[in-house]
């Protein structure tokens, strides 16, 4: 080939590379202006060529662009410009059918310095690459790692709840195991206090009769006109023992000491109607009024220190429940309310009859709860006490039993001066639910 | 640091001509910049990679670090290495001509664009007194502020050695600090000893 062959092959393809090429001259003058420019620009190269690039084209950013032409004239170097910072140079419109969110073609450019004979630099030629693929392509990655990152912090969060979910649901087995373990030692102590309270009543009427004996024994020495020497003795050791007071003292002792069984047989009781070992899952017919006496009892040792008990309780009828589930209500909202309060407060019970509902209150005097959070305390691990305290879930937990039993819980809170809770149950619940709710 | 790939005499001709090379560049960048610059006298060592870090944590000091890399190629082949402070080089941001104030990228591109002609001038002078030519890649982010420590450490591992040309810039107003790190392979510093013994020759 010879050189003007080889000149025309190079003329060729500048022209037509698929890369935009233009020069200018150290007055800002375009001398070179190939067919990418002049196409996407709509500005074919007799309308460029001989002018001043700025002139051409005002958009640029000319004190910006025209200091990086100087530059490389200076330095006699490369420069360079990057999409990634400056999306592109030239605005022209790209041809890609998915935008995907840009809206001009993407271009990186190199900036050429082109020497003359000499040593200076007579021309920079600019390179403009397109750019829009790559760009298009980082703009798709970088959404999918957005979007991995945040399914990974909501992976992290759910395992964090997994991981609550797991330690509560120990927590609640270790409860039942307890609950297991205190109705079969309520069993346990069934019995000897069976026969301590037949022994009992046994002693009872041996000590009337004993106390019988030993007043005909009285009358009989009265009725003697001589009393043999013996009988001084006999008066002497009944001052010894202060008979008269001994003969008071043990009738009520033994009175006491029934009543006391008595207690113990109720507590007992109590014991084993809250676990409900033997009937867990069966609907019966209930006296709601009990329940709450017995869960009281169940929970006395909580109360007793904070709070005095008033109880205002109506009649009820009798309501088809699953005791044992509604004793669990019951405990949790006497626990709360005894630690709803600070110091001393009281805590009043109450139920009453309302057509085919009955409804039993609990209302303590305690901190309350503000009304932007009373939304929030039926949800499940929302707890505003500390750990070991709260575990945010008796609520959550209450509310489904009731929800279960066809009911709802009401609350009428006032921040600082108390809360009352308000459980309301049908009195008969729909058979379909009693199906679901004893697998 | 042992460095046996070059010789003591090479070592000092490559300071020689790193003195020389560095004063040119201050010229060619106070025109660019139309401020006068002060360079200081380019401290010269060959560290292997994993040192970097110490080695600039003594002139930088800690804190976060924003690096660029650039490739150069031709008769010479490496990546030069440009490790800026905290203030990077925004206080040039109106001698290059940007307007107002700086968002995230233009800071990011006025990054680009200062590495490329600090480099560039610094590096092509050393190749010029060495009498070869080299070309140069784009320049990219490499660190975006981030703690010194964790510059390089996944990066160098191609690279046996590092020669450290160590330089400050300071303008008259305003002050800025740069370090210019050049990194090549082995066989690379024997073109770079080769073409130190024909400067030596030449006198
Ligand atoms: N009687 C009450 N008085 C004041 N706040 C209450 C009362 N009952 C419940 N709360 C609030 O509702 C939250 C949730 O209660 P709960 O579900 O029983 O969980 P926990 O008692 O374990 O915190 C409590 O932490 C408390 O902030
Ligand atoms: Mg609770």
């Amino acid at each position: 080939m010879d050189a003007g062959s080889v000149e025309h092959l190079l003329h060729f393809v500048v022209d037509r590379l698929e890369v935009g090429i233009l020069a200018v001259d150290t007055e800002m003058r375009v001398v070179l202006w190939n067919r990418f420019m002049a196409m996407h620009s709509g500005k074919p190269p007799e309308q460029v060529i001989g002018r001043n690039l700025f002139e051409c084209f005002p958009e640029l950013p000319q004190k910006w662009l025209e200091k990086k032409i100087r530059n490389v004239f200076l330095l006699r170097n490369y420069a360079f410009t990057s999409w990634e910072q400056r999306p592109y140079l030239f605005r022209f419109h790209h041809n890609r059918p998915i935008t995907g969110g840009v809206d001009a073609m993407q271009q990186s450019c190199t900036f050429l310095p082109v020497k003359g004979d000499g040593d200076e630099v007579e021309h920079v030629c600019i390179n403009v690459f397109d750019y829009t693929d790559t760009a298009l392509y980082q703009h798709k990655l970088m959404a999918a790692i957005g979007e991995l990152e945040s399914e990974r912090e909501e992976q992290k969060r759910l395992i964090k709840r997994l991981e609550e979910a797991q330690n509560q649901l120990l927590q609640s087995e270790k409860l039942a195991s307890i609950g297991q373990l205190a109705a079969g030692v309520a069993h346990e102590i069934n019995n000897p206090i069976g026969f301590v309270n037949s022994n009992l009543g046994a002693l009872d009427r041996y000590v009337q009769d004993l106390l019988r004996l030993a007043d005909a024994y009285g009358v009989a020495e009265d009725a003697l006109a001589a009393r043999p020497p013996e009988f001084q003795a006999v008066a002497q050791l009944k001052q010894q023992i202060e008979f008269d007071f001994l003969r008071e003292d043990i009738c009520s002792l033994i009175k006491e000491s029934r009543d006391g069984l008595d207690r113990v047989k109720k507590i007992v009781q109590d014991l084993k109607d809250f676990s409900r070992v033997d009937s867990s899952q069966e609907w019966q017919w209930t006296d709601l009024n009990k329940c709450l006496e017995s869960t009281l009892n169940v929970a006395t040792n909580e109360i007793k220190h904070k709070a005095e008990v008033i109880k205002d309780f109506g009649a009820l009828p009798e309501i088809e429940c699953l005791p044992s589930q509604i004793n669990q209500v019951f405990l949790n909202l006497l626990v709360n309310a005894a630690q709803a309060i600070t110091g001393r407060g009281t805590i009043t019970l109450a139920s009453g009859h309302d057509g085919d509902w009955v409804w039993i209150a609990i209302a303590d005097s305690g901190c309350g709860i503000a009304p932007e959070q009373i939304k929030r305390i039926f949800d499940p691990f929302y707890t505003t006490k500390p750990v070991g305290q709260g575990t945010g879930l008796g609520l959550s937990v209450s509310y489904n039993i009731v929800a279960k039993h066809g009911g709802r819980i009401e609350v009428d809170s006032l921040l600082g001066k108390g809360t009352t809770f308000r459980v309301w149950l049908p009195l008969r619940h729909e058979t379909n639910e009693a199906v679901d709710a004893s697998k | 640091m042992n460095a046996p790939l070059l010789t003591q005499d090479q070592k000092d001709a490559l300071q020689e001509i790193a003195n020389i090379g560095m004063g040119q560049a201050g010229a060619s960048i106070a025109k660019v910049l139309d401020e006068f610059v002060q360079l200081s006298i380019p401290r010269v060592l060959f560290v292997p990679p994993e040192e970097i870090p110490v080695a600039l944590a003594l002139t930088i000091g800690e804190g976060q670090v924003s690096s660029v890399r650039q490739a150069f190629h031709g008769s010479m082949r490496g990546e030069a290495l440009l490790v800026y402070g905290d203030q990077r080089c925004n206080d040039l941001a109106d001698l290059m001509g940007y307007d107002g104030k700086l968002d995230h990228a233009s800071e990011l591109e006025l990054l680009l664009d200062v590495s490329n002609v600090l480099a560039g001038a610094c590096l092509g002078e050393i190749a010029k007194q060495l009498g070869m030519t080299i070309g140069f890649s784009a320049p990219s982010l490499m660190a975006d502020a981030v703690p010194l420590e964790s510059l390089l450490q996944a990066e160098a591992l191609p690279w046996k050695t590092a020669l450290l040309v160590e330089v400050n810039f300071r303008l008259e107003q305003r002050s800025f600090a740069c370090h210019l790190v050049m990194l090549m392979p082995e066989n690379e510093v024997a073109a770079l000893a080769a073409a130190l013994d024909r400067f030596l020759e030449s006198f």
